[in-house]
């Protein structure tokens, strides 16, 4: 096999090629001016180390596949096109208003809480780009109110005239009937068609989002239309750039959903946090050949920690709303939580609890950690580990950036020791010890919440900091096993070599399945398998754009159920993608019953209060060749001694540890160290606390194992 | 107690008077609601058990950590019931989960939800713990349920529901779990609730002092088929109670663990040292601002049936680390009328303006308002008596948090630190419809619709106030999507969440703009909507340090027409979506135009019709004249204001075309302004002899004290009481005053002759 899979992140371009059976990584600053220099860069420099030319190599990959985060930036920059929103009249202040909750949408508790300093985030439509038309379709899709194609060219007129550069339409009820929405669509492309320069893009709220719920699938379109120019000319200028080096076969997007697809087929949307999906998606990857049927995926840097969970019995977490920058949408995304935890979170006395607090400020990247030298004041965990001696002030982030310890100890003195009476390394210990609890409730909160027991994982630690603090959220957790994967510099590009091609569709149906005031049972299964067999369709013919064979598409059904008038619905993954009678119908509701009880608790199912099926979802995909993962050598290299040796403090001790460090470049495959011990590279620290073994594996893989019993505190 | 038992008592000899108080504790007729629970907000004395956990306590950082995780579970149980729950306040927000103390005091709650149960919840636990748990009949074990949701056993309507489980750590009583949701109907005399027209206790539905209603985890199917056949919708009571009990059943699960790890005594002594820690805090806080007295008057214009002014009396005293808020002088109950509250719902709203606007870092417990003394009149409206109705308390205690939010930032303004924004009022009032009937599918539904939850922001003293953003009694929570909605209940929005041009609280800087719908029905057989609020006629959300108040907001309504009819005779028969126009352009030719205050008992609407609700503005901080021009410009580009408020109130003169400021035109409008407002100045001691009177106009329907807050009137100047001894205030029928009147000009009609031949008929 081979491949070129490379995560363009906000720093750095990550790339990794299989090539002639070779593995390869490489990495290069991220160009955010022209995405493919960068992207080049990276190319270029692994195909250096497999000794053969760029062309050559792009010319026999079977493919290019990629994620970024362009999109990600394109928000953050507020650099988008002058949108014009066309709604239903009497809804215009819809998305200004935000549904209330959105001024606390992505942001932390502490925030949300807070009503007086409560803002919402800058708009990506002003005010004055709304304009309602008159026209109602009610809830079973019926017109109340016709369409006026005059009034509609009346709104359309308006927004050009005040600047618009796209057109979102988002019209009421439009999941059911979309009609008024093509009219509109139709009248835009009559008045101003597409062969005129200054082609204005028009986005269909009911074709980015198929589910009920206006105002997230008029945010979802709008954030669609606002990343669309931006997403198209990086991502066609990357494509271009690599046809003129010989490439010849189409690059392929990661997805939020979890899946790939080539440019042609992708909304700028679904673009956005594609490299931690990415991440995940190695994960997926690797639980499966590695045999680990439970892993949490954790990735610490040095703002967030971004958790994945992956599990045995084939249930795919996705989050139906989730929050993209600051906005609520309804497109389906792989689920990931993150937590304002990473090495930049900053610690404090909490003067309340007489205690330490840690984040969910972060002192970032710029000024950065006290010890970064660059004018931070405050502390944070990375000066903590530098005064308990993980970090190696000569050498982190290979030697890159020096770190003075004197900063980090001020900081720690000056907000931390005065208040408490703690000494340095007390202090340090415990900004530790709360970073590591919060980083383990969190966890715990969101695996148990799905109805999990995060004591039956195994966890997956990558990114800069994971390393670093992998034995202490796990020893929190009660989690006896530690993986680090191959490659986890540029682990989210490995999963983006590893993601099948694929595409959701989901629609919104109003199927009773049990009504429980007139007793009645739904016998007849025609409504619900006309919603698959078009939901079919729609992802077979994505795939089918895109070159793949109808002998190789695979499909799988979810129908979303609610007990009585529940708001929230439970996924069901059904075992039938047609349903033939009420026997069938009836084994899916017995499925569901037994999610549910799963997620909430035994005996909490509630089909008295009638059945409903509020979503169908039918996933297409095609199965992709894996990039194979050897993760250990045959037969051990055994324990072996460390080149040399500084003091690190542990928890539970006051007294400092003389403490082996081992440089991972220099580690054979199956060798085991005991902790305690450090194994330093470039890119991270492993902390082998005392009570914990590690044994390397091949392509950088490590396994972290308790050697002794030792109870969680969750 | 008795004054006759109490002069019994002081003549009896200590043996005697053991011999009576076993007596009178072995012979209680039943345990009603107890004042001394329902009084008390502070902390309780820490318990001998207590007392024990805390001499082995873990390290402030431990204690700091389990507190974390048990938040944590209350937070993961908060988020169970969003999914389980089926009624719109589990859907939207409003509710709790949270630990109490084994004394039954709110110890540690989850991260969001209405935070005015944080002082609120305690008082059924506490009940349970005094009566309950040594009474051979009842006991607590683990694995119990109680249930709860008589207000004046704890929360705010009976429309609130409890579930309360005790934990165990062997056989030692350890703390509680709670949940709380606001489920809405509860088989009350009216549908959804919180019934308007109530005028007894005996009105408001389900009256559930805290009683067991499962054992072992689980629920008495008996038990629950009396609380379904209770209420008018039985999957909403059942879907209520699963939800409420697993997540009370999660957070056991979560506080087990912890036990495991930390042993119980650490347990025990982090819920009571969390308490304590946080009143410590408060306290401190507390220390910081400026001693002194601030006073504040608001008005409540509505009892719901009839027009009147309540006067909500305030005075708060700041005296080293506590405050004192005094309501002396307030209006005097309606004994028969449903907008009384009980003095601990006041308190809990109180509690509510400490822990969303003014130190919302800290923690969800009831020892933030520890240090806050709340004094009111006994029988009063905001101190009723057990016999009055409180279904709609709403209508006294927001208006008191409108009055307190008027007066503190006079102290957080010269406070030694602040944890957040200085803040003009919020609006208070909850303008939106309660909705009851059959839907579309055929099912009973009755409750109130999410628009509660759009309040506006009021202005900064630093930016301006943020549009429709949350209800004063919560944070973080979700006004839902029309789309949903409808899909759902017969109730079609033609108007949704529309900001109202004009509708501002202006100021130097401007409150957010509140929203108005206009709502109609369709496919249902029978629908009645219910509105209850204030402010239809005289405004209450007050401007600060010169900052304009709000205007008001009346019900408007279309009757005798179909919207859809004509719709679809003619798309564009709608000019205009706004309440405003809709009123004053008059579309419908045969429509019937009400305009009333927003007391509507429940009213059935036909097809097509029009309720058009609008949430006001919040209010402005600081001078008119002084707010920048090109913010003044941007609020008129985003149709925000008209020209003639920029022009008239702002004193600043735009292009109406192009919305630029005529710098040289502004500065001239505005010296002019000025010049007006020397003109109209007068000396304070000429304003308050032209203005004062000695006692209310004879025509203003007008109770609570006018000068002398001993001295309260009940409706006409002639009827007074003192505030000491307030006399029940009981209100006629609103319709038989009508027949009467129009009796009596029947009569006067016939005495004048005119249709002699009716009379004679």
């Amino acid at each position: 096999m081979n491949r070129v899979s490379v995560d363009i992140g906000g720093t750095f371009t990550d790339c990794f090629l299989a090539f002639g059976g070779q593995y390869t990584q490489a990495k290069a600053l991220t160009t955010h001016n022209n995405l493919s220099t960068g992207f080049m860069d990276a190319l270029g420099r692994a195909c250096q180390a497999v000794g053969q030319d760029m062309e050559s190599v792009l010319g026999q990959v079977d493919a290019v596949r990629y994620a970024t985060t362009l999109g990600t930036n394109a928000l953050i920059e507020r650099k988008g096109p002058r949108i014009g929103l066309i709604c239903t009249a009497g809804f215009e202040s819809q998305v200004p208003i935000m549904r209330a909750r959105g001024y606390g949408d992505g942001m932390p508790e502490l925030y949300k809480a807070d009503m007086s300093g409560a803002d919402r985030p800058e708009p990506l439509v002003e005010k004055t780009m709304i304009a309602g038309i008159r026209e109602r379709v009610d809830w079973k899709g019926e017109v109340v109110q016709r369409l006026v194609e005059e009034d509609v060219r009346r709104a359309v007129l308006k927004l050009v005239d005040r600047g618009c550069q796209a057109f979102v339409v988002g019209l009421t009820n439009s999941v059911l009937n979309p009609e008024h929405e093509k009219l509109v669509e139709r009248i835009i492309s009559e008045e101003y068609p597409g062969h005129f320069l200054g082609g204005i893009a028009v986005i269909l709220s009911h074709k980015v989002a198929g589910r009920k719920g206006e105002y997230a699938r008029i945010m979802s379109s709008i954030l669609d239309a606002y990343l669309h120019g931006r997403m198209h000319h990086g991502l066609a200028g990357l494509e271009s750039t690599l046809r003129n080096n010989g490439y010849s076969q189409p690059m392929l997007v990661t997805h939020n959903s979890g899946g790939m697809a080539q440019l042609n087929s992708t909304h700028a949307l679904q673009t956005i946090h594609s490299g931690p999906v990415a991440g995940l998606g190695a994960t997926e990857s690797l639980a499966a050949q590695f045999g680990e049927p439970n892993l949490l995926a954790t990735d610490m840097g040095g703002t967030s920690f971004d958790i994945g969970i992956v599990t045995g019995d084939e249930v795919k977490f996705y989050d139906f709303y989730p929050i993209i920058d600051r906005f609520l949408v309804s497109t389906p995304m792989v689920y990931l939580h993150t937590l304002g935890a990473g090495g930049g979170s900053i610690a404090r006395y909490e003067q309340l609890w007489n205690a330490i607090e840690v984040g969910p400020q972060s002192a970032g990247s710029d000024p950065g950690p006290a010890c970064y030298n660059r004018g931070g004041r405050e502390p944070t965990v990375t000066d903590a580990n530098l005064i308990l001696g993980y970090l190696d002030a000569e050498n982190y982030a290979g030697g890159s950036i020096p770190l003075s310890v004197r900063r980090a100890e001020r900081a720690l003195n000056d907000r931390i020791c005065k208040h408490t009476n703690l000494s340095l390394v007390e202090a340090a210990q415990a900004i530790r010890r709360k970073v590591d609890a919060n980083m383990a409730d969190a966890i715990f909160k969101e695996v148990s919440v799905k109805g999990y027991d995060p004591r039956d994982f195994s966890i997956l630690s990558y990114g800069g900091g994971g390393p670093l603090h992998a034995c202490g959220y796990a020893r929190v957790l009660g989690v006896k096993r530690i993986i680090i994967p191959p490659f986890s510099s540029v682990f989210s590009a490995l999963g983006a070599g590893n993601m099948d091609q694929l595409h959701i569709h989901e629609k919104s149906v109003y199927l009773t399945i049990y009504d429980s005031v007139t007793r009645a049972v739904l016998s007849d299964p025609t409504e619900l398998n006309k919603a698959i067999e078009e939901l079919s369709a729609l992802g077979r013919e994505d795939l089918r754009r895109q070159g793949v064979a109808e002998a190789d598409v695979r499909l799988r059904v979810e129908v979303d159920m609610r007990y009585g008038n529940q708001l929230a619905q439970t996924a069901v993954v059904s075992s039938k993608d047609r349903f033939e009678n009420v026997r069938d119908l009836m084994e899916l509701v017995q499925h569901f019953s037994e999610s549910y009880e799963k997620r909430f608790g035994e005996g909490s199912r509630a089909p008295e209060a009638g059945i409903r099926i509020q979503v169908v979802r039918v996933v297409a995909y095609v199965e992709h060749e894996q990039v194979p993962l050897n993760p250990y050598r045959d037969g051990a290299s055994g324990e072996i001694d460390a080149p040399r040796h500084r003091p690190c403090y542990f928890e539970g001790q006051s007294d400092p540890v003389e403490t082996p460090v081992y440089s991972h470049s220099a580690l054979e495959p199956g060798s085991v160290i005991r902790g305690p011990a450090l194994v330093e590279s470039d890119t991270s620290t492993v902390v082998i606390e005392p009570g914990w073994k590690l044994t390397t594996g091949l392509q950088g893989a490590a396994v972290m194992e308790r050697d002794e019993p030792e109870q969680s505190s969750h | 107690m008795s004054t006759a038992q109490e002069q019994m008592n002081a003549q009896l000899g200590a043996e005697d008077q053991e011999v009576v108080d076993k007596f009178l504790k072995d012979n209680v007729l039943f345990y009603g609601p107890d004042r001394d629970i329902m009084m008390d907000h502070e902390v309780s004395e820490i318990s001998d058990v207590e007392a024990r956990a805390l001499e082995n306590a873990p390290d402030a950082e431990t204690r700091n950590i389990i507190r974390a995780r048990i938040e944590t579970g209350c937070t993961e149980a908060f988020e169970l019931v969003e999914n389980m729950g089926a009624a719109p306040g589990a859907k939207w927000g409003d509710m709790i989960v949270g630990v109490f103390s084994r004394n039954g005091d709110l110890s540690v709650a989850s991260a969001g939800g209405v935070l005015l149960f944080s002082v609120l919840a305690q008082m059924p636990v506490r009940f349970m713990v005094k009566y309950w748990k040594d009474e051979p009949t009842v006991g607590l074990k683990p694995g119990d349920i109680f249930i709860h949701n008589e207000t004046r056993y704890g929360n705010i309507h009976n429309a609130d529901f409890s579930v309360i489980m005790p934990i165990f750590a062997g056989d030692t009583l350890l703390c509680f779990a709670g949940c709380i949701v606001h489920e809405g109907e509860c088989g009350a005399t009216e549908p959804g609730g919180i019934p308007p027209s109530a005028e007894s206790p005996f009105d408001e539905g389900l009256r559930l002092s805290p009683m067991r209603v499962g054992e072992n985890y689980t629920l008495k199917r008996d038990l629950v088929t009396f609380l379904q056949h209770s209420t008018r919708e039985p999957k909403l009571m059942l879907a209520g109670l699963k939800s409420r009990l697993f997540a009370c059943m999660r957070v056991q699960e979560r506080v087990n663990e912890l036990i495991d790890s930390y042993g119980s005594d650490a347990i025990l002594a982090t819920i009571r040292q969390t308490l304590t820690d946080t009143e410590n805090e408060a306290r401190r806080r507390l220390k910081t601002w400026p001693e002194g007295i601030i006073r504040s008057t608001i008005f409540a214009d509505t009892t719901l049936r009839e027009m009147v002014l309540s006067k909500i009396n305030v005075e708060m005293t700041k005296k080293d680390d506590e405050l004192i808020i005094n309501f002396h002088g307030s209006a005097p109950e309606f004994r028969n009328r449903s907008v009384n509250t009980i003095v601990s719902s006041l308190k809990g709203m109180l509690a509510q303006q400490f822990l969303t606007f003014v130190w919302p870092d800290l923690p969800r417990n009831q020892a933030v308002f520890a240090p806050i003394k709340v004094k009111t009149d006994q029988n009063s409206f905001l101190h009723c008596s057990d016999d009055a109705a409180t279904a709609q308390s709403m209508m006294s205690i927001f208006p008191a948090f409108g009055g307190i939010q008027h007066g503190l930032p006079k102290f957080l303004y010269s406070a030694g630190e602040r944890a957040t924004e200085i803040i003009a009022p919020w609006w208070h009032m909850i303008d939106t419809l309660l909705y009851a009937g059959i839907t579309q599918h055929g099912e009973f539904v009755g409750n109130i619709a999410s628009d509660i939850n759009g309040m506006s922001g009021s202005a900064r003293w630093n930016r301006d106030g943020e549009h429709a953003i949350s209800p004063i009694f919560a944070n973080y929570v979700d006004l839902g999507e029309q789309e949903l909605i409808e899909e759902e209940i017969p109730m079609m929005r033609i108007t949704w969440q529309r900001l109202q041009k004009d509708m501002q609280g202006f100021g130097k800087y401007r409150g957010g703009h509140g929203a108005q719908t206009i709502a109609t029905v369709k496919d249902t057989p029978q629908w009645a909507f219910i509105t209850t609020a204030n402010m239809g006629k005289f405004p209450s959300v007050i401007g600060s340090f010169g900052g304009y108040g709000s205007g008001c907001t009346p019900m408007c309504k279309v009757k005798g027409v179909d919207i859809f009819k004509e719709l679809e005779a003619d798309p564009e028969f709608l000019k205009s979506y706004d309440t405003v126009d809709l009123m004053n352009d008059m579309p419908f030719k045969d429509g019937d135009y009400i305009t009333s205050h927003m007391g509507m008992p429940p009213e059935v609407v036909e097809r097509g019709e029009l309720y058009c609700t609008q949430m006001g503005p919040g209010a402005g901080y600081g001078d008119v004249l002084e707010r920048d021009p090109e913010m003044v410009a941007q609020d008129y580009r985003d149709e925000l204001i008209s020209n003639w408020t920029a022009e008239n109130i702002y004193g600043v003169i735009l292009n109406p075309r192009t919305a630029a400021v005529d710098r040289k035109g502004t500065d001239e409008a505005r010296a002019a302004q000025r010049k007006q407002r020397l003109a109209r100045g007068k000396p304070y001691k000429d304003f308050v002899a032209e203005w004062e009177t000695d006692a209310p106009p004879e025509h203003l329907p007008y109770y609570g004290s006018w000068g002398d807050p001993e001295v309260l009137y009940r409706g006409s100047p002639d009827r007074t009481c003192s505030a000491d001894a307030i006399e029940p205030t009981i209100m006629s029928d609103p319709a038989e005053l009508e027949v009467a009147r129009m009796r009596k000009r029947l009569n006067d009609m016939l005495d004048r002759g005119v249709g002699a031949a009716f009379k004679d008929g």
